[in-house]
């Protein structure tokens, strides 16, 4: 049997909670990969905040070696994030395996990222291995769910596994059903070296490190090795692979997963989905699929204590080491002082990437709206595009805007449907299809704009299906839209970190709001102070927060002495804490507020 | 900064006793008897000696007697303690010597007791005339008592009382504060203290408050009586001195002075009380039995204490300076501090002087505007 007869490379794809980094772990205890007693739960996700959150971000890869039938097989796993914010990742992932895992929670069904996640795995022609997972639970429908798997994936599961990760349950069907079914990888050695690059990481020691999957050739230490996409090379230090430590070896040949470590300083340098050939012996072409990471969703980062910044400034740098796509360019803000424009794939990056800035980093930091990549054209025809409200072109100078729209894909449980088409419709979706999944559930497509889901669309979601609702999108382009930018006004003075760009028909609305939000957490002043909710001079709503009238006018005798001075420190402290803008004194609280503006 | 020791130093001495708590209250009280008494008055006698040779450079000019409910120990207690207080510690010729009385427990043998002791300043726990409100907040005085306490010092024509008049009882009305100051200015009351209500922790109203069983008063009620009481009062001929206190020209409290002003020392004697002497902050301890053991052991009652820091004393300087109505003086405040208010808090200042709020007079204090005291807080804060 030839060397790449022995290798399966494949990935496991599943929608968040059902099960997939569980079988992860139960596929490499049975392989020996990871002794038992060394397992934490969910060994390969392996930032904190994925395994609190019970989903994986970053890919990590394993090789595990299993005998069946008497012949030693490769089996490497490569994980897959499972959210849309990185479906690009996804599909690199997907491009380096033969085989996907498609994971299915009996008790739950077929869910929307199940289906996003699969549809990415036939389009890179991969074979798929249905599994139903949990069904140790007493809720487990593992006859319908396999129904629904034929009707609407359309994959035969007459031979599907039925296990249960978290006991442990025929497991080791999996493992044959991978080597039966899934095709080792068609190579051809002598060719030039031809790797696809589906990660990277920095190492402090070994620089960017490249996840890669060697297509053909092969490579070892001391190899000058290019990369198409930015056209530089280096010298080979290491390769090895993932047991899920990594481990060197002495040479990656076709059909193998593993690293490649050349003293990469960035890792903008180690772009996923880049090809790597040898500088001498370059291959014709590059790997198709090459995309370049970019931008979807935008907010500002601006450190709680101003004089963090430079603090703040480091953390994004560290973060950027291993997160080639996280952006930051420096911006300045009247109310928040020195701060970061952020770019991220989406919200569930720019949520990780802020949680980590708190975590990890111990930062206290505001973050702006949310914002989008808008697209302006003045009157003279040129196109701006506008990720900060405070970089808008006056309004007076503006010819047409235009905005990102998704394609939304919704599954819900039928009781649900109303209420969720009623948000859609609220959220500017436009109704395109509604099918039936099985007697209970209904996929709704919409298409809408990108700037009515970066809010809380998820959350509401979740909130009026219970739970039960699942939701994925992919970017659709642009759309010509009515917008406008809704500047707050606090005492008369504009506060830049509070404008908002918002469709027309919408602003009344959400301007309303944010004067009563704002109205509730800015404390009293000495004087009153007007909010003003202001389109282009024009006022659509005002709160007015009324002087203080009364602190304290307690008595204070000898032994009250110290104990009211702490207190004035205290408030003096406090105030410290807040932003100050013109003679307002605003807690981060006023900036939260903007976040989350529909109740 | 430099303590200037030739100043006068007031006295404090605690009285922990009450015969009930009033549900507001927070200050430390015991409920005990004669014996009780005796011991404690025996354990001021040995605070006194253990601290009398520290003191024997230093004159003191006030005296206060606080509590609890300095009215309510036995007939004696008053007379016995300032004999010992006299005898150890130098007092000067016009020194004030204050007493708080609860009008349930005055009679006229304490009376006279106390005026024979030198008692020249009687402090009168009014509170408020609305009876039925009173009882609602545990406090167990009558309008008899309160009638019969103003007659005792009107017959025998004693020239300076003071009354405690408490805003923001819950369920108070804006008339029957009114009536109080009234009642007190007809009964020709040289000094008035206002207190608005701070609902403590620990305390009965705080966990009524709590539960729901009673609701706070709004602050704009409150400012509306403060600014109610402040012009009957003026119109009466009394003018504010400080936040909380009014007094007829020449009846300020030389002793409550001492705790505006951060370069005055004064000593505390007793349980829970306090002294600050010299840049110090002592605390005595809260527990009755600690102190008389502490007394028996021939410890120090003092369990806790503090250096004030030159940022400390700065915050104080502020903070109590702006309570008095001559305010704070801004040559001193420079001379002593290093810094110039004007220049270092200039947005500040500047802004709440075009807002009305503060003013700075002609020999450079800067005070707070009479119609901003109810903001006192948040101006000063301004100022830290």
């Amino acid at each position: 049997m030839d060397r790449q007869e022995k290798i399966r490379n494949f990935c496991i794809v599943a929608h968040i909670d059902h099960g997939k980094s569980t079988l992860a772990d139960r596929l490499m205890e049975y392989t020996n990969t990871v002794a038992k007693r060394d397992m934490s739960e969910q060994m390969l996700d392996s930032m904190d905040i994925e395994r609190e959150r019970g989903i994986t971000i970053k890919l990590t890869p394993a090789c595990m070696k299993y005998n069946y039938d008497g012949v030693e097989y490769t089996l490497n796993l490569i994980d897959t994030p499972g959210h849309v914010d990185f479906s690009y990742e996804v599909s690199r992932s997907l491009a380096a395996c033969e085989g996907a895992i498609l994971v299915v929670d009996a008790t739950q069904g077929v869910q929307a990222q199940t289906l996003a996640n699969v549809y990415l795995a036939l389009d890179a022609n991969l074979e798929i291995i249905p599994v139903i997972n949990k069904i140790d639970l007493p809720s487990a429908d593992i006859i319908g769910t396999k129904k629904e798997i034929e009707d609407i994936i359309g994959i035969p599961c007459d031979e599907a596994c039925e296990i249960s990760a978290k006991t442990g349950l025929n497991i080791e069907s999996v493992l044959q059903s991978v080597i039966k079914n899934v095709p080792p990888p068609k190579v051809d050695e002598t060719a030039p070296l031809k790797a696809l690059i589906f990660d990277s990481y920095y190492d402090l020691y070994k620089g960017a490190v490249s996840l890669v999957r060697i297509f053909d050739g092969s490579v070892k230490a001391g190899d000058e090795i290019l990369f198409m996409q930015t056209n530089k090379s280096f010298v080979v230090t290491e390769v090895g692979i993932f047991t899920p430590q990594a481990v060197a070896v002495d040479c990656l040949s076709a059909g193998d997963v593993g690293y490649i470590a050349a003293s990469v300083k960035n890792v903008s340098d180690t772009k996923v989905g880049d090809t790597i050939t040898l500088k001498n012996r370059p291959v014709a072409k590059a790997l198709d699929g090459y995309k370049e990471a970019t931008s979807v969703v935008f907010c500002g980062i601006f450190p709680l204590d101003g004089d963090k910044y430079q603090e703040l400034n480091d953390a994004l740098e560290k973060l950027k080491l291993n997160d080639a796509s996280l952006h930051f360019t420096k911006e300045t803000s009247l109310a928040l002082g020195h701060g970061f424009r952020c770019g991220f794939l989406g919200l569930l990056h720019m949520e990780i990437i802020t949680e980590r800035l708190e975590r990890e980093f111990n930062l206290e930091i505001i973050t702006t709206a949310p914002s989008v990549e808008y697209k302006v054209y003045d009157n003279k025809g040129k196109v701006y595009d506008v990720t900060n409200p405070s970089e808008m072109p006056p309004m007076a100078s503006i010819s047409r805007m235009e905005e990102p729209i998704v394609k939304m894909e919704i599954i819900t449980p039928k009781d649900y449907l109303g209420g969720i088409m009623d948000l859609c419709a609220d959220r500017r979706g436009v109704y395109h299809d509604m099918q039936y999944i099985d007697n209970n559930r209904t996929k709704l497509i919409y298409t809408m704009p990108l700037n009515e889901i970066v809010y809380d669309f998820f959350d509401k979601i979740k909130s009026i299906s219970k739970g039960y609702a699942s939701m994925d999108y992919e970017l659709a382009g642009y759309q010509e839209s009515q917008l406008v930018k809704l500047d707050i006004l606090l005492n008369g003075e504009i506060c830049d970190a509070l404008s908002i760009i918002v469709h027309k028909d919408k602003a009344y609305q959400r301007g309303r709001t944010l004067c009563e939000r704002l109205k509730t957490v800015i404390p009293r002043h000495l004087f009153e102070i007007p909010i003003q909710a202001v389109i282009g001079g024009k006022v659509i709503a005002r709160e007015t927060i009324s002087a203080m009238r009364k602190d304290v006018l307690a008595k204070c005798y000898g032994g009250d002495v110290t104990r009211k001075r702490k207190l004035l420190e205290k408030q003096k402290e406090g105030k410290k804490r807040m932003r100050r803008l013109g003679s307002v004194d605003l807690p981060s609280e006023a900036f939260v507020s903007i976040l989350k503006l529909d109740d | 900064m430099a303590i200037d020791e030739s100043k006068p130093m007031g006295l404090y001495i605690h009285i922990p006793f009450c015969s009930k708590k009033c549900d507001y209250c927070d200050f430390v009280s015991y409920s005990m008897d004669h014996k009780a008494q005796q011991l404690y008055l025996d354990a001021l006698f040995t605070e006194i000696d253990m601290l009398k040779s520290k003191f024997y450079d230093r004159v003191f000019d006030s005296i206060f007697i606080g509590g609890g409910t300095p009215s309510i120990v036995y007939e004696g207690f008053i007379a016995s303690l300032a004999r010992k207080i006299y005898s150890s510690f130098h007092f000067l010729d016009k020194t004030e010597f204050t007493i708080e009385v609860n009008p349930a427990s005055f009679t006229k043998e304490k009376f006279f007791e106390y005026v024979q002791a030198g008692v020249n300043r009687i402090s009168v726990g009014v509170q408020c005339l609305d009876e039925k409100l009173l009882r609602e907040h545990g406090r167990i005085q009558s309008m008899d008592n309160i009638n019969e306490t103003f007659k005792i010092l009107k017959n025998s024509e004693f020239p300076n009382v003071n009354s405690d008049v408490m805003i923001g009882l819950p369920g108070q009305s804006k008339s029957s504060i009114v009536n109080t100051i009234n009642y007190l200015i007809k009964h020709n009351v040289k000094h008035i203290s206002t207190y608005t209500l701070q609902i403590e922790k620990h305390t009965l109203l705080y966990n009524k408050l709590k539960k729901g069983k009673i609701k706070p008063v709004k602050d704009e009620e409150m400012v509306d009586v403060y600014n109610k009481i402040n012009k009957v009062l003026k119109k009466a001929g009394y003018f504010r001195y400080e936040l909380s206190n009014y007094a007829k020209p020449g009846f300020e409290c030389k002793h409550n002075l001492k705790y505006w002003d951060d370069e005055s020392s004064y000593l505390g004697l007793g349980v829970a009380a306090h002294s600050y002497i010299d840049g110090y902050r002592y605390f005595n301890t809260k527990r009755l039995d600690t102190y008389i053991d502490a007394m028996n052991d021939g410890k120090s009652a003092v369990y806790s204490k503090e250096y004030v820091s030159d940022a400390e004393r700065r915050t104080e300087r502020i903070m109590l300076s702006l309570r008095k109505v001559e305010g704070l003086d801004l040559e001193k405040f420079k001379k002593d501090f290093n810094e110039d208010l004007l220049r270092s808090r200039a947005d500040s200042i500047k802004k709440m002087t075009e807002l009305g709020m503060i003013e700075i007079s002609e020999n450079n204090f800067l005070k707070i505007k009479d119609d901003y005291f109810p903001v006192s807080n948040s101006i000063i804060v301004e100022l830290l």
